[in-house]
Parts: C-alpha cells; sequence; structure tokens
C-alpha cells in the first residue's frame, strides 16, 4: 500500500533528482582528484664518480593527499642498460608515516603498471616520461615498488626522503639521469599523480671509449654492446657539425679491424660494402657484419675498430670531431 | 492392451537407434623441412634490418637430418652439419650441430602465413646481448 505513491511519482522529477546527486558526486570526486599531488623537491646527487663506484642519490619528495588509500610507494629510474640496476642499485626510503628505513623491490619487467592499459611500468615509464634527451637508444627505466603498502588518510602532507644507491659500471659514459615517483594505485594515470625529474649531464670516470648520451654525436655505433660476428649499424651524422664531407653526394667507411694479435686489417676502397646509405638531412648509415667485411677465419677475432668517413674518391676524410683522429669502438659483451 | 505393448516396442527401438559415434582425432604430421629455405625478414633486437643488409643470397638446405649453408650470414651456426626438431609432430624448438662443434639451439615457430609455411628462429650469434630473429621461407 505504501509503495503505490512512489510508483505515480513523476519520472522526470526523480531524473531530476538523481541527476542532480550525480553531479554532486562528479564534483566532489573531481575536487578530490584534482587536489591530491606528489612533487619531487629536489634531487641531490654527486656530478661524477669514477666508474664501478656507487652513485648515491637523494629525492625529497612529498606527498598531499585528499583521499584514503592503501597503497605502495613507486620510484623509478633511468639509467644506461649496462649498469643492469635492476640487479646493482638499492632503494630505501624514510617518510613522517613510517619508522625506520623502509625497503624496495624490483617489480618484474612485464608486469602491468596500475591503469596503464596492460602496459608495464618501464614502458609506460618510457611512453609518458620518455628519456630526458639521452640521445643513444642504450637506456632503461627500471622500477621499483616498496615492500610494504601503506594507509594514507585523506589531507595529509607527507614527506619522503628516498635513498637511492647503484653501484655503476666500469664504462666511460655521460649520462642524463632520470628520476620517477609514483604509488601502485594510481600509476600514472595523470599528472598530477607522479613527479618527474632528469639531473644534468653525469659522468663516470671509467674506462674505455666515451659514451655519451648528452651530445649529439658525429658517429655512432649500434649495438654498443657487441662482437664482430654480428650485424652493427655505423651512423655519420654530418648535421651535427660541419666537415669536410657537407656537400658530399656520397660517403663510404674507411675501416680497419683490429684483430686480438694487434694485425690491423684495412678495408678502405669505395665500393658497395664500404657505401653508406643516405638517409636525408646529411645523414648516413651502414650495416656491416665485420666477419665478412674483413675476411675473417674461423680463429680470428676482433678487439676493436677504427674508421674514417670519406667521399666518393677518398680523398675527404672525417674523423673523430671532424678532423684527422679516427673513431675509435671496442667489441665488448656485457 | 495395445498401449501396454507400443511401450517396450518404442523403448526397444531407442536403445538400438542408438550408436556410438566412433571419434578419431586426425593425426597431426611429423613436420617437414626438407628443401632450401631463404630469409624473408630479420630483426636484430626488433629492428627491421631486411632491406638494410643483403640477406637474399644466403640459403640452407635441410634434408632429413643434415643442412648444408650457402652464402652465409650472421647465423645461429656458420657451417653445416646435423639437425634435429625436439619433437618431430610438434617441434618448439630446433637444433643445428655444425661439423665438429658443439649442438646450438633456437626456439621454433612454425606458421602458416599467406598459405607459405615459416620458418621462425631466435638466436645470438655475436654477444648474447643481441637477439636476431629471421623468417625463412621456402626458395623457389
Amino acid at each position: 500500500m505504501q509503495e503505490l505513491p512512489k510508483q505515480h511519482k513523476p519520472k522526470g522529477k526523480r531524473k531530476i533528482t538523481a541527476g542532480v546527486i550525480w553531479k554532486i558526486v562528479g564534483a566532489l570526486l573531481l575536487l578530490i582528484i584534482a587536489s591530491c599531488s606528489i612533487t619531487i623537491n629536489n634531487v641531490v646527487m654527486p656530478s661524477s664518480v669514477n666508474g664501478g663506484e656507487i652513485l648515491p642519490v637523494t629525492l625529497n619528495v612529498t606527498i598531499e593527499t585528499n583521499d584514503n588509500q592503501t597503497s605502495n610507494f613507486m620510484v623509478a629510474v633511468l639509467v644506461p642498460k649496462v649498469w643492469k640496476v635492476a640487479q646493482n642499485a638499492t632503494i630505501t626510503f624514510t617518510s613522517d608515516i613510517t619508522s625506520g628505513d623502509q625497503g624496495m623491490s624490483v617489480i618484474p619487467a612485464g608486469s602491468p603498471a596500475p591503469q596503464g592499459g596492460g602496459l608495464d611500468w618501464p614502458t609506460l615509464l618510457a611512453n609518458k616520461i620518455g628519456n630526458g634527451g639521452n640521445l643513444l637508444p642504450d637506456y632503461e627505466w627500471v622500477a621499483f615498488y616498496s615492500n610494504t603498502s601503506y594507509s594514507v588518510v585523506a589531507n595529509a602532507t607527507i614527506h619522503a626522503t628516498v635513498s637511492i644507491k647503484i653501484k655503476t659500471s666500469t664504462d666511460n659514459l655521460l649520462f642524463k639521469p632520470g628520476f620517477c615517483v609514483a604509488n601502485s594505485t594510481d600509476g600514472l594515470s595523470s599528472s598530477d599523480r607522479y613527479a618527474a625529474s632528469f639531473a644534468n649531464c653525469f659522468r663516470v670516470n671509467g674506462q674505455g671509449d666515451l659514451i655519451d648520451f648528452c651530445n649529439p654525436q658525429i658517429s655512432t655505433v649500434d649495438p654498443r654492446n657487441s662482437l664482430d660476428n654480428d650485424i652493427i649499424t655505423v651512423t655519420f651524422d654530418g648535421g651535427v657539425q660541419s666537415t669536410a664531407l657537407d656537400n658530399a653526394s656520397q660517403v663510404y667507411l674507411c675501416i680497419a679491424g683490429i684483430t686480438a694479435t694487434g694485425d690491423s686489417l684495412v678495408v678502405c676502397t669505395q665500393t658497395d660494402d664500404t657505401k653508406m646509405t643516405a638517409l636525408g638531412l646529411n645523414k648516413w648509415q651502414k650495416d656491416i657484419w665485420p666477419h665478412k667485411l674483413f675476411n675473417l677465419t674461423n680463429n680470428q677475432r676482433l678487439t676493436g675498430l677504427r674508421y674514417y668517413f670519406t667521399d666518393g674518391a677518398g680523398a675527404n676524410k672525417v674523423g673523430y670531431a671532424g678532423g684527422a683522429t679516427p673513431f675509435t669502438f671496442t667489441f665488448k659483451c656485457q | 492392451m495395445k498401449k501396454i505393448l507400443v511401450l517396450p516396442i518404442l523403448c526397444s527401438l531407442l536403445f538400438f537407434a542408438c550408436k556410438p559415434e566412433l571419434l578419431i582425432a586426425p593425426l597431426e604430421p611429423a613436420k617437414d623441412l626438407s628443401g632450401s629455405w631463404q630469409i624473408i625478414k630479420a630483426t636484430r633486437n626488433g629492428t627491421d634490418l631486411t632491406m638494410r643488409f643483403n640477406f637474399s643470397q644466403f640459403r640452407i638446405r635441410f634434408t632429413d637430418s643434415t643442412y648444408t649453408i650457402d652464402s652465409l650470414v650472421p647465423f645461429i651456426v656458420n657451417r653445416s652439419g646435423k639437425w634435429a626438431f625436439d619433437d618431430p609432430t610438434y617441434p618448439f624448438t630446433l637444433s643445428f650441430q655444425a661439423t665438429d662443434s658443439s649442438a646450438k639451439t633456437s626456439p621454433l615457430l612454425f606458421p602458416v602465413t599467406g598459405g607459405q609455411r615459416n620458418l621462425i628462429i631466435t638466436f645470438s650469434p655475436g654477444c648474447s646481448a643481441n637477439t636476431y630473429q629471421y623468417t625463412l621461407q621456402k626458395a623457389n
């Protein structure tokens, strides 16, 4: 008997009431979402270390909450692949809401990131945050979760100090490290839910050829980790600086393979084997298989390469920094 | 009386009408590699090298248990020798044993695309950090 009047209530009025309620709820949700934030206040790290030493980094982080939430804290670092950070880094943090150092562990690559459309953390970080201006492709994002999840209350301001210790490799390199903080619930769903910061060019005074991620290179070899039985890609970027090959219509490699016994095997004739492919904008590329190019026997091994770029006549040579010194490349596999 | 007789007759008809179907699973044929194969696609660490490096002359000819290579490119082995599947019917790996060398094994995919059987192998001919994937098809 009591339900009848409800059934005869005008439908329009009920719809308006529900709509108003949803609008209010939506506005409140928007207010809550819009006012959550996480910030990296500063990054403290040295400008250089010696190869093989520990790189200590401190991130001072502020988190402002407007909602109750239970999440794991996420810290990610952008580093050269050769550092193998997943095995060689320790990350801990302290905060207002915890006691003592809190441990963190690597999130295995392939584990889907929250609200990441199925992408894992490294892929999502690369897509959303980028590479910080590092010019060589041999870098990686590695993400860590806190070993414990933490409950936070609404309208709290939490300060956290993140301590990152990375054992660098012995490689001689220049790199712009990157850092990101977020949580396991929101992921990188909106720009106020995470914070990222990139350091200036950082130097490792190590051994071997300088691997310079920071400055445009007139020539690169890809992959950096390769042996003489790999296909390697040698590039020449004439757009980096003016050289004797500025107006060359064809560019060739003039290259020597250095064997383990110290012999120099030279290939310096302008043929199809050494002719580089034009990529436009005075960029050139050549894929070589050193094993075949230098006709190595099964017992011969190359330790490195020395090379120039020449024009079709072989008269104009361009070497390191545009000069007469050859570029060098050391074969290695780490 | 008639009704009493009809019911058992119907029941017996039903009983004899049902015959168990003999289900024979089709036999999966052993995979056949025999013939000459060429590289139609090559990647290094995911980068497509097919049009950048000359793979066109490379041929690998499989017989029942041996293979020979012509015009070598970076490959899982660099000499002719013997080959084997882990399972001839459902192969997941393909191993090559070059003469006077130990066997090297590659994960194997064997899909049919566009009516053509593809042989997809993955290996590292140089530094183990670099992964190459070649897709081969039968050469005409």
